[in-house]
């Protein structure tokens, strides 16, 4: 080949190029194909026509793919504008019903990259699509990398927009509730149901003996045991029952041989367990850090007598303060009618918790400061247990807090629960703290919190106040969490490489689930029994 | 109405390899003496009853000899006039088809009631109903069981097993099943529990009786006797059948001493008053191999015949402790469903049936498990 011709055919590559960038890219309206048009590695606006069927209508949340040569690019929609090739308002006429210029008119969608796969395997995105690459909404198989990172514990379905996605469940992994988890929503968006299927994917597991860790729920509401009407109760999955230990206070519930009465013993209530109970001068507290000391055994059956009294008086505490603190145990002791002079629910609930097991303590009609000083006692009690025996082999524990901004608020004088999230986790003991007002809770209490499920928050100040804390980025989530209908959530989590949409199962459609699943199995190992002879 | 509460006799129980002028294992004898004490006992407090909450017998095939001595019994307490409510335990319950309950020999007795079918039986005595719950063969038999109760407003609850309280102190023998703390209601008036050696209360109204006798060094602590409990006046009082003959001794620290001087202290604590028909342990720790090896045992041992059995538990200075795990065959289908699940990882076995191969194979496995160890159990004499 001559100079000549080379130079001739680069001449006509040349004009090639010069007429590909000069034909018009159409953006197709007959289908939902769309594609990206801006705009760099961390986020993708793409087309959309403006005016499109119902079903094809884009939403926040919505997750696309992006296919450019081997790599799969995935986008979830934070944003959707009204957008044109004009400046300003000018697309628009002047009486504001039409458009100026239809063909110059469109829908810009803005997503964040979640990552993109590669030969099948998930990473983060380091690069961005070649713009006018092909943008459609991602299909089922494309999420079939997440169920490789998925965990143990099921709590619903991935969700893609407003629709669940049933071939992906949803699971949040065992290793990760040391590190606490967190469940925050604002009233009627789902905490009980949440919490109810998180219990009965514990159950299920525990009753496999397959459980990592087992969980404590103290329920002050009595709505987790049987429910409430239509609303069905963990007792009524009697398919995982061996997976759970109740105990409750409610005469009501004592007949039933699954239940068994709560009972703390008078010897392990200590003196600190009190503080939650009530506002105690610094007098008082002294008085009530040296009891422990003067009388070695049977302080609170000795400081109700005379004689407890004079002792402590005799010490060099105030005739006053001592008859304060007196009363209120009294007080104390009649409202708490579980405190016992010799049984003791607490070496079975500790053995349950070791064992893997879901322990509800089912607490209902209690006022909000016995149940913190149940619940202080309890999480003591869990604590010291898993200290002292932290070299032995048992499974980990999750203590669930409700309305956890009480405990773990700004200057909250419940230093228990802030050494569990602090420390916890060394030992093998998380929180899984419920919330309606993230904004209350420590900050630094809330960043040692991994496991965030988010369901729901109208006030800014806490959305503002969880996305400063949380492990992965919730900031660009922001319009998604404001516009999360009942039963959806966004988990961010350990394990799991950003932070997954889910619809929560409704507990009572996971239980019939539950129930059904596995029949076969069963039927196969069970069958034939010995029989001894008895006649 | 007065009963008296007694548990876990394990007659037929031998140990310690001695015996008496008859060839007959010396501790063996001992625990019939001790049962046929306490029905003098009991005769002579006279209650309206006894509850007898498992673990008669030792094991599933008790011998002539303690049968007999069992029926010589029964039969001091039927001529008294005094009812006797029984329940299986988990020593003396039939596990396999290839063993019959001894107990079917008892059956029809006058006076006497005995729950050992692996189901709920109640019976009626005096002014109260005794609801008994044996042994069953499944754990979760328990709950089922216990749902058929029908409180008749005067209630006692026979129970064999280990309340959740007590979890940490198993017994760890064959067959040891849980009792649910939910089953501990505090509406019966008086809840007999059995398998737990010590005399101790779980909640006002609930009690373990302890054994009369001393069957191994973890119990060397523990009250031991029975219970004479008042019913109306929900009063437990304890009655104790013989002193206390087990000293388990605090560990002796060895680091330094010479043979002499190991001998020394052993002398010292194994004075005459202290072991004579005691069951003693003596704790040695940190001893090193030589001085151990030239202790002049002569005068030790004459000493150690007056006692009924003395253990000398030595640990040596360099033996290294052995930290490997033991198998625990309880939980073979555990290990075999980690196996499959690497192996499924592994990609050997197909992904399409790598879930059912778990769950057949681990479920096979572990009523294999099960049914070999109650076959082991019924078998042992």
């Amino acid at each position: 080949m001559t100079l000549k011709d080379s130079s001739l055919i680069e001449k006509k590559e040349n004009q090639k190029g010069l007429d590909g960038l000069l034909q018009t890219k159409i953006i197709e309206t007959k289908d939902t194909t769309y594609r990206i048009i801006a705009k760099n590695v961390s986020e993708y606006h793409f087309t959309v026509p403006f005016e499109v069927h119902d079903s094809e209508r884009v939403e926040v949340g919505q997750i696309f793919s992006i296919k450019d040569k081997g790599l799969t690019f995935l986008a979830r929609v934070i944003d959707i504008r009204h957008d044109s090739n004009y400046d300003g308002n000018w697309d628009t006429t002047f009486t504001g019903t039409q458009f100026f210029d239809q063909s110059q008119i469109f829908n810009r969608v803005i997503a964040e990259p979640l990552g993109c796969i590669l030969e099948g395997k998930f990473k983060k995105c380091k690069t961005l699509p070649t713009k006018f690459s092909l943008v459609k909404r991602a299909e089922e198989y494309e999420f079939s990398f997440l169920q490789e990172v998925m965990g143990d514990i099921e709590i619903g379905y991935l969700r893609n927009g407003s629709m669940a996605v049933e071939q992906i469940p949803v699971s949040i992994h065992s290793t990760a509730i040391d590190h606490h988890i967190g469940i925050f929503a604002t009233t009627g968006m789902g905490k009980s149901n949440f919490m109810k299927v998180f219990a009965a994917s514990c159950m299920q597991l525990a009753a496999r003996n397959e459980s990592k860790f087992g969980l404590l729920i103290v329920d002050p509401h009595g709505e987790y045991l049987k429910g409430k009407g239509p609303v069905k109760g963990l007792m009524h999955l009697k398919r995982y029952s061996e997976g759970l230990v109740c105990y409750s206070i409610d005469r009501k519930n004592f007949s039933d041989p699954g239940v068994a009465e709560l009972s703390i013993s008078i010897s392990e209530i200590e003196a600190g367990d009190l503080s939650v109970l009530y506002d105690w001068s610094a007098a008082q507290r002294d008085a009530l850090e040296a009891i422990a000391r003067v009388f070695e055994s049977c302080w609170l059956e000795r400081i109700q007598k005379p004689d407890g009294i004079n002792k402590m008086v005799s010490e060099g505490f105030n005739a006053t303060t001592m008859g304060v603190i007196s009363r209120r145990i009294k007080n104390l002791l009649e409202k708490n009618r579980y405190i016992d002079p010799v049984r003791s629910s607490l070496p079975g609930i500790i053995s349950n918790l070791q064992d893997g097991r879901v322990v509800l303590i089912d607490i209902p009609r209690m006022s909000e400061q016995s149940e913190l000083f149940l619940l202080s006692i309890l999480s003591r009690y869990i604590l010291e247990k898993y200290k002292e025996e932290s070299s032995v082999e048992q499974k980990n524990c999750l203590i669930t807090i409700e309305e956890a901004q009480r405990v773990l608020g700004t200057g909250s004088n419940t230093y228990r629960f802030e050494t569990i999230a602090r420390e916890g986790r060394k030992f093998g003991v998380g929180l899984c703290a419920i919330t309606q007002q993230p904004k209350l809770i420590d900050k630094q209490l809330l960043s040692q919190i991994n496991t965030f499920v988010v369901m729901g928050l109208a006030d800014r100040n806490d959305r503002v106040h969880l996305e400063e804390s949380a492990r992965h980025d919730l900031s660009s989530l922001d319009i998604e969490i404001q516009t999360l209908e009942k039963g959806e959530a966004i988990v961010s989590t350990l394990g799991i490489p950003f932070p997954v949409p889910a619809k929560i199962h409704s507990y009572e459609v996971y239980l019939k689930k539950l129930e059904k699943e596995g029949r076969t199995d069963e039927r196969l190992v069970s069958g034939g029994r010995f029989k001894p002879i008895f006649d | 109405m007065k009963i008296i509460h007694m548990a876990d006799s394990h007659l037929g129980f031998s140990s310690h390899n001695r015996v008496d002028k008859f060839g007959r294992n010396q501790f063996e004898e001992m625990v019939y003496k001790g049962f046929e004490e306490a029905i003098d006992k009991i005769i002579h407090l006279g209650p309206d009853a006894v509850v007898h909450a498992g673990d008669i017998f030792h094991n599933v095939r008790p011998r002539i000899r303690t049968l007999y001595v069992f029926k010589r019994c029964l039969e001091k307490l039927s001529e008294a006039g005094i009812p006797i409510i029984i329940i299986s335990g988990n020593h003396d319950a039939p596990k396999s088809s290839s063993s019959t309950s001894p107990f079917v020999i008892f059956e029809g007795l006058r006076d006497v009631h005995i729950a050992h079918k692996a189901h709920y039986e109640r019976f009626e005595v005096g002014d109260h109903l005794f609801h008994c719950i044996p042994f069953c063969l499944d754990p979760k038999d328990y709950l089922n069981e216990f749902g058929k109760i029908e409180r008749s407003g005067q209630d006692v609850l026979v129970l064999h097993g280990l309340v959740e309280a007590l979890k940490g102190k198993k017994l760890r023998t064959i067959g040891e099943h849980e009792i649910k703390d939910s089953m501990l209601k505090s509406d019966f008036d008086y809840i007999a529990l059995g398998h737990y050696h010590g005399q101790v209360p779980i909640s006002n109204n609930a009690w373990y009786s302890g054994s009369i006798e001393y069957f191994n060094f973890g119990e060397s602590e523990d009250k031991k006797g029975i219970l004479l409990r008042d019913l109306d006046r929900f009063e437990a009082q304890s009655i104790s059948i013989r002193p206390r003959y087990m000293v388990n001794c605090q560990p002796i620290d060895c680091v330094g001493l010479s043979s002499i001087e190991i001998k020394e202290k052993l002398m010292e604590i194994c004075s005459r008053e202290v072991i004579q028909n005691m069951i003693v342990r003596i704790n040695l720790k940190n001893v090193s191999r030589p001085a151990f090896k030239n202790i002049d045992y002569a005068s030790f041992n004459r000493l150690k015949a007056l006692a009924l059995h003395l253990d000398l538990k030595v640990a040596f200075l360099d033996e290294q402790e052995n930290r490997s795990e033991a198998i625990d065959k309880s939980n073979l289908h555990e290990e075999f469903a980690k196996f499959l699940k690497e192996e499924g990882e592994c990609e050997r076995i197909p992904r399409t049936i790598k879930e059912d191969a778990i769950a057949y194979g681990t479920g096979l496995l572990k009523k294999a498990v099960v049914a070999q160890n109650t076959e082991a159990l019924d078998a042992t004499q």
